[in-house]
């Protein structure tokens, strides 16, 4: 059996929780939280028999094969080092890290310890991302893509983690690089960074507070976001993250020389969008009969997948987890490879640099022109 | 026969008493009371964004307490909250949390931080402790029988499938921890649904309207109504009245209505709408399938409806609040009826708007 440990106890960590019970062969055998009340509470309700408050005590007394880390960001990195140093293959929930250079060092580490890491991106392994893989294996873009759209939106409302958010000057968030966005962002990123080859794509990113935060006396919190991001090769991407937006679209589209894709997160929906146009008046009455078609096929297949109890909101990361377990088992290819991990991590950061830069612009002092 | 003395207080007008939760829907009015009641020295305990709304939730009030922004979640913030308070009102709770370890979290924990801070202090009197009728077990007494404060609590919250329910259960386990502990007198209060301008939402125990109609649960049930005020006096008098050891106390109305008439007079008043009326046996069939096809699924469907919640929310049961007046010399200040007009009255203000 595959022994598996989780550090951090809070909401995340009951998604794992419940993925996990649904894999056999596996199972919790420690939990580990600083705030000993919450490992307590995570062990009662998932029945697992050993609780701690120091990794390191529950590496040494449980021995688990893999350690799912789902603490706030800033812990993600000394956490995924020391269980990698303890032999430990290490699943980090996003965002993977801080900074781009400890996701490199990380990587490096485990690749060196003949250790396995991933990333916590589970939406790209829903139901409808791996038919859209499929689709894109396939060859139904053409050669490569040539540009993608990808949206993730996120509603702020005054309760639950927003509302602490918000309400907290002092609140973990607060103190990432990205703030909220780097707590956010990473799957709309990462859904970019796996249709991209190069290790260091040109971003641009333009980041501003809403006019409602501004209202609520928020001056650091950015909730609007646009970013171009561009390679050499000639792919190109816009994200968007707004905090705004109706509907609040989680969903990404992608389009190569011969036709695109798009993709509904929130309804599990993927559209095959023809390359070729029809003849004349056909355009206009043929494309809306294949549209509906696809939409009844999207319906069949959720309904299918309903019934086969295999539709749960968080499917895409008992499929990750599957398949990270599978890999450290089996000696399979990891779910994610690791240069796409390191490119969403470039990627952000790069947003980051921009709006922090962005950030500093505005506060300087406005000089005055020089008299001549 | 009443078993206190009208005017005993435990805490003098000038000693601190320390209010938590102060700019939420009840504690607003609790400070209101304590102040009317002549209490000089509040302490209020206020999320930094609720501070503008509390001070104008309390008007020319706000200048007779000290509010102090601060989070229950920091032990700092705990520890120069509870110094010097002699009496603690603890209404913070992580309502409205869907995810149980942050309902867990912003309820236990937080719960945990302050009462550590009150042993430290040293001179608390009376640790109030607000919980709700959500942790009582309601599934092994027979239908129509009375809830009062002797009826076991939930063993297992967490098959509830109600993070809140799991959440008030494991406070009220850590305050009464803490009682046996450090000898902390306790009065835990649990009331059933407050109401009132503020809390304008149709409670769960009359029905629900999750599937796109409102599906009427509660029938004849009598509804464990108290108004906001009525529910405000309750928990003064539980921290200035003298106590011998620790009690508990529901907390609900008198002449209190029933499910149906509560609904036939919200579409009277209020508006009309299109309800369906689930007889106790289809509800409890729903909920126990629910629940089934949940646990069949691996949780596809979340485990919001069983048999547990149905005991609790919607089996027939008889409320009281004798214990509450006898000990406390509690009276409700407003009427159901009164409470019932200002709280439609304010429902419709609020469609209008």
């Amino acid at each position: 059996m595959l022994k598996v440990a989780i550090v951090g106890c809070g909401k995340i960590a009951d998604s794992h929780a419940w993925q996990i019970r649904r894999i056999p062969g596996c199972g919790i055998v420690a939990a580990c939280d600083r705030e000993a009340m919450m490992a307590a509470q995570f062990c009662e309700r998932f029945d697992v028999r050993a609780q701690y408050t120091d990794v390191e005590t529950m590496i040494r007394e449980t021995a688990p094969d893999v350690v799912h880390i789902t603490t706030p960001p800033e812990s993600h990195y000394p956490l995924a080092v020391q269980c990698l140093e303890a032999g430990c293959h290490v699943y980090v929930e996003k965002p993977f890290t801080l900074h781009y250079i400890e996701t490199e060092r990380l990587i490096e580490l485990a690749t060196k310890l003949g250790l396995k890491i991933t990333a916590g991106h589970d939406d790209q392994f829903s139901h409808v991302a791996r038919r859209m893989r499929k689709a894109i294996a396939s060859g139904y873009l053409g050669d490569r893509p040539v540009h993608m759209e990808s949206y993730y939106c996120y509603e702020l409302s005054n309760t639950g983690y927003s509302g602490a958010m918000l309400g907290d000057k002092k609140h973990w968030v607060r103190r990432l690089p990205g703030k909220l966005l780097h707590n956010i962002i990473s799957h709309g990123i990462a859904r970019i960074a796996e249709h991209m080859t190069s290790a260091n794509p040109t971003v641009i990113a333009h980041g501003f507070i809403s006019p409602v935060l501004k209202n609520l006396g928020e001056d650091e919190i950015i909730d609007e976001l646009r970013v171009i991001i561009a390679e050499e090769s000639g792919t190109t991407a816009y994200f968007t993250f707004s905090s705004k937006m109706r509907p609040g679209l989680h969903s990404f589209t992608i389009y190569g020389d011969e036709g695109g894709l798009a993709l509904d997160q929130d309804q599990e929906i993927l559209i095959r969008l023809r390359g070729k146009r029809h003849k004349s008046y056909a355009e206009k009455f043929v494309p809306p009969v294949s549209f509906a078609r696809q939409h009844i096929s999207n319906l069949r297949t959720n309904m299918g997948l309903f019934l086969k109890r295999d539709f749960q909101m968080k499917a895409g990361m008992h499929y990750l987890i599957s398949s990270f377990y599978r890999a450290i088992q089996m000696s399979e290819p990891v779910p994610i490879p690791y240069q796409e991990i390191l490119r969403t991590s470039r990627i952000m950061e790069s947003v980051f640099d921009q709006l922090r830069a962005q950030a500093e612009q505005r506060q300087a002092p406005v000089q005055e022109p020089a008299h001549v | 026969m009443s078993s206190f003395v009208q005017d005993e207080m435990l805490i003098g007008p000038d000693e601190l008493i320390l209010i938590t939760g102060a700019s939420g829907f009840i504690g607003a009015r609790v400070v209101l009371r304590l102040l009317e009641r002549g209490f000089r020295n509040l302490r209020c305990l206020v999320r930094p964004p609720s501070k503008e709304k509390f001070k104008r939730a309390l008007g020319a009030n706000a200048e007779r307490v000290s509010i102090f922004p601060g989070n229950l979640l920091s032990r700092e913030d705990c520890t120069s909250l509870a110094k010097d308070a002699v009496a603690v009102i603890h209404l913070a709770a992580g309502r409205g949390e869907k995810s149980y370890p942050d309902a867990f979290m912003n309820s236990v924990v937080t719960t945990r931080n302050l009462l550590d801070a009150c042993v430290a202090n040293g001179v608390c009197r009376r640790f109030v402790n607000i919980s709700s009728f959500a942790v009582y077990d309601n599934g092994h007494k027979n239908t129509g029988k009375l809830l009062d404060e002797s009826c076991p609590l939930e063993e297992r919250p967490d098959a509830r499938g109600e993070a809140y329910c799991f959440a008030k259960t494991k406070q009220e386990q850590v305050v009464a921890e803490y009682r046996d502990r450090y000898g902390l007198s306790v009065v835990t209060l649990r009331p059933g649904i407050v109401y009132g301008p503020g809390n304008l939402a149709i409670s769960g125990r009359v029905g629900i309207d999750t599937f796109g109609v409102f599906l009427h649960m509660g029938g004849s049930n009598r509804i464990p109504l108290t108004y906001v005020d009525n529910c405000a006096e309750a928990i003064v008098l539980s921290a200035i009245r003298p106590i011998d050891g620790s009690e508990a106390f529901n907390v609900v109305d008198d002449n209190l209505p029933s499910s149906r008439q509560f609904l036939q007079r919200y579409k009277r008043q209020v508006k009309q709408f299109r309800s369906v009326y689930l007889p106790k046996p289809v509800s409890y069939a729903f909920c126990y399938l629910w629940e089934s096809y949940s646990a069949w699924s691996h949780g596809q469907l979340p485990n919001a409806f069983n048999r547990n919640r149905w005991n609790s929310l919607w089996k027939k049961t008889e409320y009281s609040n004798a214990k509450l007046k006898q000990r406390l010399g509690w009276t409700p200040l407003v009427s159901t009826e009164e409470g019932m007009s200002r709280y439609f009255a304010a429902c419709r203000e609020k469609m209008h708007a």
